[in-house]
């Protein structure tokens, strides 16, 4: 047994435990952050980054070529599909007048102009707080 | 060595699922739940992986590989419910 195939198991831990952290930091910015696009942005970049070193320190420890064929499927899934929920949820969030933070330096655009176009007088758009949003 | 470790990290996605439940009860909208509940998936996806690993049971990838565009498609439809107010 050479050092290398010693080495592997290490190697694995480091990559699964790296994205453990990830992780954990990604549910920490969904925990403490104000605001339904700052929540997003802590999700949307921890989980893809966590995910990926996860599946990298599994398939190191999986050593059969069918299995590591299948992770790297899944991998590449998550990877492409995560920004896409990502960016839907963003845009459903933004289209829907969804409250930022408070002191805020951004207007929703969106929102506004369909409200001087509709000659309804501009009130402040806050989102009801329930089950319906 | 490497199956104590891997036992810590399920315990770790366990906890960090919980937290995750957490933001999903007590968010003020509807997307915020979503988003929790995206991070759910992604810890439940993680946790199957590494319970094929420790039951040399590799079948459980495909339940994985199946239960990740589950979780895509019903997120969408959740989104198109919300932007236009039906699915079909």
């Amino acid at each position: 047994m050479t050092i290398v195939q010693q080495a592997i198991p290490y190697i694995a831990l480091f990559f699964i435990f790296g994205g453990f952290f990830f992780l954990l930091v990604g549910v920490v910015g969904l925990l403490r952050l104000p605001d339904v696009y700052t929540r997003m942005h802590a999700m949307g970049k921890c989980d893809t980054l966590g995910t990926g070193m996860m599946l990298i320190g599994l398939m190191l420890l999986f050593a059969n070529i069918t299995n590591i064929t299948k992770l790297l499927l899944i991998a590449a899934m998550i990877a492409t599909i995560n920004p896409v929920i990502t960016h839907l949820i963003a845009k459903t969030a933004y289209n829907r007048g969804t409250p930022m933070v408070e002191g805020s330096f951004l207007i929703n655009d969106y929102v506004a102009s369909r409200r001087h176009r509709r000659r309804q007088p501009l009130v402040t758009v806050r989102e009801k707080g329930g089950d319906n949003g | 060595m490497v199956e104590i470790a891997l036992y810590a990290v399920v315990v770790g996605l366990i906890v960090i699922s919980l937290l995750s439940i957490a933001r999903a009860f007590s968010g003020p909208t509807v997307l915020d739940r979503l988003v929790a509940m995206n991070m759910i998936t992604t810890n439940v996806i993680l946790t199957v992986l590494i319970f094929a690993y420790l039951d040399n049971s590799y079948f459980y990838i495909d339940v994985a590989f199946v239960f990740v565009l589950g979780t895509f498609i019903g997120t969408l439809c959740i989104l198109k419910l919300l932007r236009e107010g039906f699915i079909l």
